[in-house]
């Protein structure tokens, strides 16, 4: 009974939505915003489930003295002090907590805030930008060390990146003005012509598979055991 | 021998130093290099060029976070300073929570440059009337498809909690259909899913800004014209501020134009290298 009654629900629900799409009948579409409202409920119940599940599993982590752990009590923490700040700050600094202090020094009067927006653009902002930076310099190393005209295939994938990397910044148009449209013509034909062949495979498989999960043949997602 | 042969294994420690010199000092000692536009930018600053102000707004969408604000932060003030300069409404919503920071940011940073020039409050960009920031919505694609019947449900309150029906820009636009252009901010396949539940759902013209590592995925969009134009990664964003500063003569900092000597640069670094390990494969092939 437990795994039936979610099959029978999506099965019904899903052959509901297909069949409301296409009748523009009033009552077919209060069918339709009923449904979206009980979607978005549904979505912020699992921000509550989800937050849950992050604590209790760096709880176990920092229990049973697991690897990294003293990078839990980071992670809690920092959930603790934003929500505080956040839900007792507000999104302005305007809620009931002070988040912001005037202080007078030699240099004179200043604001010393740490409002939830403080937070964001001086810890996280930062830190998020800096691991992406890091990317060009493996980006670096991967293409030197891969970028060998070893094959006829490797020589042509050389060939094409060589133009898209210097069309693509305004160095390339200072070269040639012809090569930003060599770029161009890379990304607009080859480049779509094989995006589009996956894209193809892409939307099949997923109809399939809505298809099969709809007709309880695909069952994963009704979690392990039996 | 050993001196072809050590071309092939270059530390990368001095790969690492090589694109951290390149990067930093044409930061250092900028240099400016002519901005070429190429086509996918200027079908996008067209199409927000020809929404008409007085009926329909332009809806931004930042799809972004943190990691990739250094290329895709520049794309949004300069859609800003655009829509700002024609007087062209303007709302701005986040799919990823941490969006909001940068949305926040990007809009108040723009507002600033405007309203420290404007001489009075018709010249001035004011809350609610000239735009409004819709903030974050729990789940993306319920609040999508509501939008297409009415935004104000979608969006019972902005981001500063203000009731959305009772804002003067919100009382004249109610739905997609007073809407020119979407335009979502991405490094990851948000502007794809716009594109899916949006444009081909509601028929409302879809544009993209995009991590230049993104950019090949909307190729096949561009090229049936579901997508309306697209700035693709920090050159993009350059050509983007180009056209709205030549155009419209605005002010501010055009981070996306000062960075392209340094993309320039690390970009040349890089394929110097790639060079370097093709000239050691090719000679020491042939004395083997």
């Amino acid at each position: 009974m437990k795994r039936k009654i979610p099959l029978i629900i999506v099965l019904v629900l899903g052959i509901t939505m297909m069949i409301q799409f296409f009748i523009p009948h009033k009552f077919s579409k209060d069918i339709y915003m009923n449904i979206l409202d009980w979607i978005a409920i549904i979505g912020a119940f699992a921000f509550i489930l989800g937050l849950g599940s992050i604590i209790r599993h760096h709880i176990d982590k920092i229990r049973r003295k697991k690897e990294h752990w003293p990078y839990s009590w980071v992670t809690l923490i920092a959930i603790v002090m934003t929500a505080i700040i956040g839900l007792g700050g507000g999104m302005e600094g305007k809620g009931p907590l002070p988040v912001s202090f005037p202080i007078v020094t030699s240099a004179g009067a200043r604001v010393i805030s740490y409002s939830i927006q403080t937070i964001y653009e001086n810890i996280m902002a930062p830190l998020g930008a800096t691991m992406f930076a890091l990317l060009a310099f493996f980006m670096a190393s991967a293409a030197y060390r891969a970028f060998r005209a070893r094959t006829m295939e490797a020589t042509l994938l050389l060939v094409a990146a060589f133009i898209v990397m210097v069309g693509v910044v305004p160095l390339g148009h200072f070269i040639s003005p012809r090569l930003p449209y060599l770029a161009q013509c890379i990304m607009d034909v080859p480049n779509t012509a094989s995006k589009r062949g996956i894209l193809f495979g892409v939307g099949l498989g997923v109809a399939a598979t809505s298809l099969k999960i709809m007709l309880g043949i695909e069952r994963n997602w009704l979690g392990g055991g039996k | 021998m050993k001196i072809w042969s050590s071309l092939l294994k270059i530390d990368r420690r001095i790969i690492y130093l090589a694109v951290a010199i390149s990067v930093l000092v044409p930061l250092i000692f900028p240099f400016s290099i002519p901005t070429n536009v190429m086509p996918p930018t200027q079908v996008l600053f067209n199409a927000v060029d020809n929404i008409d102000p007085d009926n329909q707004a332009m809806l931004i969408s930042v799809d972004y976070d943190p990691q990739t604000m250094p290329e895709l932060q520049p794309m949004l003030k300069a859609l800003l300073r655009h829509a700002f300069a024609r007087r062209l409404p303007v709302l701005v919503m986040s799919w990823p929570v941490q969006g909001l920071g940068l949305g926040k940011k990007g809009l108040d940073e723009v507002t600033a440059e405007f309203n420290r020039l404007a001489q009075t409050a018709e010249d001035s960009i004011i809350y609610g009337r000239d735009y409004v920031f819709l903030g974050w919505p729990p789940y993306w694609l319920a609040a999508v498809l509501r939008m297409g019947s009415d935004i104000g449900q979608a969006f019972p309150a902005d981001y500063y909690k203000n009731r959305t029906s009772a804002l003067e820009l919100m009382k004249r636009i109610k739905n997609y259909n007073d809407i020119g252009l979407i335009i979502s901010i991405a490094g990851s396949a948000a502007p794809q899913s716009w594109i899916t539940y949006v444009n081909t759902r509601f028929g409302v013209r879809v544009g993209a800004g995009s991590t230049a590592v993104s950019a090949p995925d909307f190729y096949p969009f561009l090229n049936t014209g579901q997508m309306t134009g697209m700035m693709a990664g920090l050159k993009g964003a350059s050509e983007y501020e180009h056209l709205v500063h030549t155009r419209y003569k605005t002010t501010g900092e055009m981070a996306a134009i000062r960075g392209m000597s340094s993309q320039s640069i690390a970009h040349l670094a890089i394929l110097v290298l790639v060079v370097i390990g093709n000239i050691g494969y090719f000679v020491t092939r042939r004395k083997q």
